[in-house]
């Protein structure tokens, strides 16, 4: 053993050593004669204010289920909605101004090709 | 245990006068670790009582009686570490100044010639106070809980929820920087 190891077990148990007399020196602490009563009030308080958040968390959990629940079926009516168009809106929604306008746009970026396939043709 | 379990199963089913036989069983032992742990005595008796309010409130989460004590220390420190935070976020000092506090505190007894016994214990108090103050409050209390309040392993697994393994290398770590903060104060003659 070396002495910086003979060093720190010294220490160790010095250390031990002073805990348990600080273990020893602490004092009891002595309850309050108003201990009890302040303890039951604080218990009251604490209750109270429990049961209140619990009285309002009750209603609002339901009203937000409801919400969700309403706003959901209003989702789900609209997506039938869309879906019953008839077929000359369905034809031009998909043939809008905007599509045609890219799908040209892309055409002309590559006239490279429009080319070689009308060679080929 | 300082009650009956009998006694600990009244009181989670909510019977409001074993509940009360609790708390009178175990107020001196909750206050005693509470002033180890916060070092404040002035507000001691607030955090034990916040200790039992929410001991009160969350009785039947616990699982059985037989782990009733290692719970209570649980709830007690974690309200302590909740004091602590909170003094922390408000800018006020743990604990007062040491050398400062000692010295005067030694100089006031011995010249008011408190008997000597006293004033040593309360040398080797602010002794170990003041090197607790040198670590981590994480270490501060769990070397509190295992070497002045003398939990053993097992109850500080229950009060921690960690692993054997764990807890000892958490309690070597502790243990050393508190033995540096020892030795950096032996060298100093601080003794």
């Amino acid at each position: 053993m070396t002495d910086e190891q003979r060093a720190r077990s010294t220490g160790e148990d010095e250390l031990q050593d002073l805990f348990l007399r600080y273990a020893a020196a602490c004092p009891e602490v002595e309850p309050g004669s108003n201990f009890m009563p302040q303890l039951w009030e604080k218990i009251e308080q604490r209750g109270s204010l429990w049961f209140f958040f619990a009285r309002l968390g009750r209603p609002l959990a339901a009203g937000a289920a409801a919400l969700c629940l309403l706003l959901a079926l209003l989702n789900l009516g609209s997506r039938h909605a869309s879906n019953v168009l008839s077929y000359p809106d369905a034809l031009v929604a998909a043939h809008s101004a905007e599509k045609t306008y890219f799908a040209e746009g892309i055409r002309s970026s590559l006239p490279g090709e429009d080319r070689a396939a009308e060679d080929a043709h | 245990m300082l009650v009956d379990l009998e006694l600990v199963e009244k009181a989670r089913g909510g019977d409001a006068a074993a509940f009360n036989q609790v708390v009178l069983a175990y107020r001196r032992r909750v206050l005693g670790t509470v002033s180890r742990l916060i070092g404040r005595p002035e507000d001691v008796e607030d955090v034990a009582q916040e200790v039992f309010v929410r001991l009160y409130h969350s009785f039947d989460q616990l699982r059985s009686a037989e782990v009733f004590e290692p719970w209570l220390y649980r709830l007690t420190m974690n309200a302590s570490y909740d004091y602590l935070r909170r003094i922390k976020r408000r800018g006020e000092l743990r604990m007062a100044d040491l050398s400062d506090q000692q010295v005067l505190a030694a100089d006031s007894q011995a010249g008011s010639k408190v008997d000597q016994e006293a004033s040593q214990k309360t040398k080797l108090r602010d002794f170990v106070d003041a090197l607790f103050r040198t670590v981590s409050e994480q270490d501060r209390i769990l070397l509190t809980l295992k070497e002045v309040e003398g939990l053993s392993l097992k109850e500080l697994e229950h009060v921690y929820s960690v692993g054997e393994n764990v807890l000892k290398v958490r309690l070597f770590r502790a243990r050393q920087r508190v033995l540096k903060a020892y030795e950096v104060a032996a060298k100093a003659g601080k003794l």
